[in-house]
């Protein structure tokens, strides 16, 4: 008692520490095992698994099974090589189960687009045979369009003024392809609500999207393109007539790209490349801004941005300037 | 690691280095605060670790050899050493290879000119042993960013000369972890937060900045910088005085000050002493004549800011604020009546110093002139301007603007150290703390948390 008089922050302290590290001791190897290998690989001392899990609301509670679908658990390009082989397994696996799913139930695959994909049911018939050019346009053109995007796509709406007084922005930041689904982050006047139920009250005859870059240390390229296919799979169901646009993630600069190992434009291009397979020309497009904001070498431009990653606010008007030559009218 | 913002540091390095040293005989004390040390410095940048290494053994031996009768030139040739070696490594560090600027040299090369000097003019009685010396110079809690601690005040500690009770170790222990988690509260929960701010800003670009938002990057850095560095400098001497050390003063509520000259002896104090000391005061000071008042006082502040950094801008910082004391000590606070001096000097702080820091921050001269003119937009407005982004970004950050506002306010910390150790305030700081840690834990390990897009 006398050490508590004494000492009472030291006593708090220590005892709530012991006290988490046999929690995080006791759940390593279940709830928290998707961080536990930042623990054995010595970059974070043990009790902070229990912190990590509650940042992701993962409790000695929480249902594993459930939470262990969360991409946030996945991350397996972000771990280091040597430790918990187990865990990239189990990640490899779960890959596979949500790839497999989409897969069966929507027929979106730009490579084998056939009677049955998914365009051909919800479009006409006759706009089979017809081939669609990319053609340009004036802004009225965008306004019932609708972006959906991270922090991107937010500086588009902030800092290009002729598309945020004409079309609807659905972004966040740091939203990924796997929560645009789930979280609720479009604020309307009643509150936030989900992406879902945005496009079930409104209809849009355009909708943008680029994402992928926050999730880019998440899964590989298929892991990918999947959530992506269910994406689309799902907006195409909520909007029937709109043409859709999977925009290219826009590159990192040069000085980013080389430095990191999952912001870079390697990577990024391999994304690219695995989404623009799920176009089929016909309603939904695959477009790629990269070109109006590269240099040679095929990078960011490194004067069009501060922080390597966003365009500059007067870095937007080429983005906006793209969209206006790369439209599709039907 | 050698962050103590650092998860690593808070549960595994000061836990288990505290423990061995209270569990150390006191004879040896010195040696596990040396080891320790070392141990620290190595972790955190061992490539430059023999720098540290050589820069002790030569600053103790010179030292050493003045303890007779006291040689003038040894002493110019060390303080030569010394500097030069800062110099080189500086200018290494800038043009070559950032890498190569050894952690801390600035603080650690303070440290021993100061010692050197200290030593020349007589100010201890006894000859100091090897472990001491290499102990003050090395000693974890202040070899990466200070405070400039004197090696008088580094003999002040207990814990290392004489039998201490429990109850005494464990009084230090409680207290200085006060201080650590205010510092680390002010580090991770407001400063880290406001530098998303000012990095948002960046993001924008200058030339697209609204003018109140100009303003308010101007304050939000100026408060970064100040809850940061006051924050670093609390988790140190916080440490300093869990192992025995008296409290060193670094930050004394610089924006309370009446005018620039004051708010420098307030701001970073261990180092603003340390040119008075050793540089303001050898030169003559003030008392050869207003001309080398005036030359003194620039050639200590073109050093000051030759310090922080060999880029042109701190250059410029440090002559602008050099030239602002000067007109403040030959003009404003002499010839002006005492309630416009007040106002004026007032005015300095609060608008002048914001300001500086804006000059302090971005190295880039085009970057700088763009951010001016959004300052004050005299020439126009700027590119794809959001006039709507001051409101936005109060609404983002207000909740850690105002606190650290508040803080500015000298009557609240002090309000706080006064009532340090009442029940409300001990459970607020273990809520604090355990806030802090939960911050860091969602950032450890996950370089995605402060950078999402």
């Amino acid at each position: 008692m006398k050490i508590l008089k004494k000492c009472p922050i030291l006593v708090g302290i220590v005892v709530i520490t012991i006290a988490l590290s046999i929690v995080s001791l006791i759940f390593k190897d279940t709830v928290y095992a998707g961080y536990a290998d930042k623990y054995e690989s010595g970059d974070i001392p043990l009790l902070a698994l229990a912190f990590k899990g509650a940042i992701d609301e993962v409790y000695p509670w929480s249902d594993i099974q459930q939470e262990a679908l969360l991409p946030q658990d996945v991350q397996t390009d972000e771990a280091p090589e040597s430790p918990s082989q187990q865990e990239e397994v189990t990640t490899e696996q779960q890959a596979q189960d949500i790839q497999s799913e989409p897969e069966e139930a929507v027929y979106i695959s730009g490579n084998d687009v056939s009677g049955d994909s998914l365009s051909g049911n919800s479009v006409s018939g006759n706009s089979e045979d017809i081939t669609y050019e990319f053609t340009e346009v004036d802004d009225d053109y965008f306004t019932d369009a609708v972006f959906i995007g991270d922090s991107r796509t937010v500086g588009l709406s902030e800092y290009c003024e002729p598309l945020d007084t004409r079309a609807t922005f659905y972004a966040k930041i740091s939203l990924t392809i796997f929560d645009v689904f789930k979280k609720e982050y479009i604020k309307t006047d009643e509150g936030k609500i989900s992406l879902e139920e945005a496009l079930t009250r409104n209809q849009f005859g355009k909708v943008y999207i680029m994402l992928g870059l926050n999730e880019i240390g998440t899964g590989d390229s298929e892991y990918f393109k999947a959530a992506y296919a269910e994406v689309i799979g799902k907006i195409r169901e909520l909007q029937p007539d709109a043409i859709i646009y999977i925009q290219g993630i826009m590159h990192v600069t040069a000085h980013k790209s080389d430095a990191d190992k999952n912001f870079n434009n390697e990577k990024i291009n391999a994304r690219n490349a695995a989404i623009a397979e799920l176009a089929d020309n016909k309603t939904i497009f695959y477009i790629d801004m990269n070109e109006a904001v590269d240099d040679e070498n095929g990078n960011l431009e490194a004067g069009l941005s501060f922080d390597d990653v966003h365009l500059k606010a007067s870095s937007y008007e080429r983005w906006h300037e793209f969209l206006l030559h790369n439209a599709i009218v039907r | 690691m050698v962050n103590f913002s650092d998860l690593n540091f808070i549960f595994r390095f000061l836990p288990v280095f505290l423990v061995a040293f209270y569990l150390t005989p006191v004879r040896f004390r010195t040696w596990t605060l040396l080891f320790g040390s070392l141990l620290f410095y190595a972790v955190g940048d061992l490539r430059m670790f023999p720098a540290l290494l050589a820069a002790v053994i030569v600053n103790f031996l010179f030292a050493k050899a003045q303890s007779g009768e006291k040689s003038k030139s040894m002493l110019f040739f060390i303080l030569a050493i010394d500097a030069g070696m800062l110099i080189e490594f500086k200018i290494l560090g800038q043009y070559v290879d950032s890498s190569l600027l050894p952690i801390g040299i600035s603080f650690y090369i303070f440290k021993m000119i100061s010692y050197q000097m200290d030593v020349y003019r007589g100010k201890f009685e006894q000859d100091a042993s090897f472990v001491d010396v290499a102990a003050y110079f090395t000693m974890f809690p202040q070899v990466v960013s200070g405070p400039i601690m004197r090696f008088d005040r580094y003999l002040e500690n207990p814990m290392l000369r004489e039998k201490t009770s429990p109850g005494q170790i464990a009084e230090s222990i409680e207290d200085g972890l006060r201080f650590f988690v205010a510092g680390l509260a002010m580090k991770v929960l407001l400063a880290d937060h406001l530098a998303m701010l000012w990095r948002d800003i960046g993001t924008i670009g200058y030339e697209s900045i609204s003018t109140p938002l100009a303003w308010l990057g101007a304050v939000t850095y100026s408060l970064e910088l100040y809850l940061d560095f006051w924050g670093y400098s609390l988790m140190a001497s916080g440490i300093g005085v869990m192992i025995g050390f008296p409290f060193i003063t670094n930050f004394d509520h610089p924006y309370g000050s009446g005018s620039i000259s004051e708010f420098y002896r307030r701001w970073h104090a261990t180092l603003g002493s340390w040119f008075k000391d050793y540089i303001y005061i050898p030169l003559g000071g003030s008392r050869k004549g207003q001309l080398r008042t005036v030359i003194n006082l620039l050639v200590v502040w073109l050093i000051t800011g030759f310090w922080h950094g060999i880029t042109p801008n701190f250059i410029i910082w440090g002559l602008v604020l050099g030239f602002i004391i000067i007109c403040e000590r030959l003009f404003v606070l002499k010839k002006l009546p005492t309630p416009v001096s007040k106002f004026v000097g007032k005015v300095n702080v609060l608008v002048i110093i914001p300001l500086t820091w804006v000059v302090f921050a971005i190295s880039d001269f085009d970057m700088l002139g763009c951010y001016f003119s959004r300052l004050f937009p005299f020439a126009g407005g700027g590119i794809s301007v959001n006039r709507g982004d001051f409101l936005k970004n109060i609404g983002i950050y207000w909740s850690v603007l105002l606190p650290s506002l508040i803080l500015l306010i000298p009557r609240v910390y002090d309000f706080w150290v006064n009532r340090r150790n009442r029940v409300l305030f001990n459970i607020a700081w273990i809520i604090l703390f355990w806030t802090c840690i939960y911050s860091l834990a969602g950032a450890a390990g996950n370089p995605f948390l402060y950078f999402r897009f």
